[in-house]
Formats: C-alpha cells, sequence, structure tokens
C-alpha cells in the first residue's frame, strides 16, 4: 500500500494505492490519525488505485471517522473501484461514510 | 492429493497477500467467476488474520497451514494453527448496524462459504473448515 498526503483545492487529500490489509492498515492508521490531529474540515480519502481492502483497513476508516465526527469535521471518499465500493455497501458502511463519485464533486458538497 | 493445495507460512500479516495470491490462482484453475473468486479470497484472508489475531495473539513466529481441495464442484479449503482455541464468541461479527471498528471479518467469512466449521476434534490448536459448492451462496 502506497499512502500519499496531498491538496486539492484547498482541502486535504489521502490518495491510497495498492493492498489495505493487516499488513498496512497500522501504516495507514498512523498517517490518517497524523492527518486528523490538525483538525482539517474536510478530508477527502481517494481510493482510485486501491485494489483491496480487508476488515482492519475498514476499521482504521470506522476509527477516523469518529475522530473526525468528534471535532464536527467531514471525512469523504472519492473513486472508489466497484469491489471496495461492494464491501462498504455489504458492511452497510456506504450509509455512513460520504461517498463521492470524484474529487471534485467532494469538495463541491 | 487431487486437486489440492497446500500452503505453510509464517504468522505474520506480511505473507496475508502470499494466502490471498494463491487462493486466488487455485480458484481460477477451479473455474470459479470473478466475484466469486474476490468474496473467496477475502473471506480466506480474513481467517488467517483472525489466526494471527486471536488464535495467536501477534505471535508473528507460529505457523499457518492452508489445505486448498476441489472435488465434486466444490471448494473446501482447511486453515489449522496450533494456537489458543478459537473463542466464538470474540469472532462471532458485531451486529451490521452497529457501526465501530472491528467485527466484520466473520461476516465476510459466512457470506461467500456454505460451511463453515470449527473442528472440534482437533486436540491442539485450530481446523477451521470452510467450503463452498458450486453455485452456492451469493448474497451480494
Amino acid at each position: 500500500m502506497n499512502c500519499e498526503i496531498g491538496d486539492y483545492k484547498g482541502n486535504m487529500v489521502v490518495s491510497l494505492s495498492g493492498e489495505v490489509d493487516m499488513h498496512s492498515s497500522p501504516v495507514l492508521r498512523e498517517k490518517l490519525l497524523g492527518v486528523i490531529k490538525n483538525k482539517p474540515p474536510r478530508l477527502i480519502v481517494n481510493f482510485k488505485d486501491v485494489s483491496y481492502i480487508d476488515s482492519s483497513g475498514i476499521a482504521t476508516f470506522v476509527e477516523s471517522l469518529k475522530h473526525v465526527k468528534a471535532y464536527k469535521g467531514r471525512m469523504q471518499f472519492s473513486e472508489l473501484p466497484q469491489s471496495i465500493m461492494d464491501i462498504f455497501s455489504f458492511s452497510k458502511l456506504d450509509k455512513v461514510f460520504e461517498i463521492c463519485g470524484d474529487l471534485d464533486e467532494a469538495v463541491s458538497r | 492429493m487431487k486437486n489440492s493445495v497446500t500452503l505453510k507460512i509464517q504468522s505474520h500479516p506480511r505473507y496475508l497477500s502470499m494466502i490471498r495470491d494463491v487462493t486466488v490462482r487455485f480458484c481460477i484453475i477451479c473455474g470459479l467467476d470473478e466475484e466469486t473468486i474476490g468474496k473467496i479470497k477475502l473471506a480466506v484472508d480474513e481467517a488467517c488474520s483472525n489466526v494471527i489475531k486471536h488464535a495467536y495473539h501477534g505471535d508473528t513466529s507460529k505457523e499457518i497451514v492452508v489445505k486448498y481441495g476441489f472435488r465434486q464442484k466444490k471448494i473446501s479449503i482447511i486453515i489449522e494453527d496450533s494456537g489458543e482455541k478459537a473463542d466464538l464468541e470474540k469472532i462471532r461479527g458485531r451486529d451490521l448496524d452497529d457501526v465501530r471498528p472491528g467485527g466484520l471479518g466473520m461476516h465476510f467469512i459466512r457470506r461467500v462459504f456454505d460451511l463453515v466449521e470449527f473442528d472440534a476434534k482437533k486436540v491442539k490448536g485450530n481446523r477451521l473448515l470452510l467450503i463452498r459448492r458450486a453455485g452456492g451462496k451469493d448474497e451480494l
């Protein structure tokens, strides 16, 4: 898994690629919580190049969302591949996270 | 030994990707469709993650054995460890409406396999038996 932190039109974006599993999710957790510590009003996670996610990856996002909500921030997901979307839907988390088609849709909301 | 593969790996999360790769290759050989293969890959990964977390309590020096078999259009996957006996209550999985970190692994396993059973006869450690019939359950 690779995790890059960047900016899109003044918004914090975490771009992920590769496989998010029990091995890589602790790294992801550390990066996300590091970003969240600065309380960005909007945090977008871009899944464009994510090929796999397991329950430990999902748990990392659920935990991160709780932190973001605690300071009334927003956490948005963009460009989820269908295979990843299916996992969020099955887990009934597609209604919990704010899921957007792409980065432009995310920033326009 | 007909139509079977055995994989023995160290209980380190870095090797889970190898288990996923072998699982996918075996399922392709068995002629399963892409969607089912994706679900089986996730389920086997979750079962092995459970072994590392719950049976071995994060000890990465132990052994996990994964046995794949395909007979009479039925795929069977057996996952063995020598760790602590599975506490079914601990790995049962949370209510999907109860949004909190964790508790999804068993749901991913049960959604694709027709049989999910721990072998009560195994004296030390766990033997998890996963079976999926051809055209088996499909909840998505």
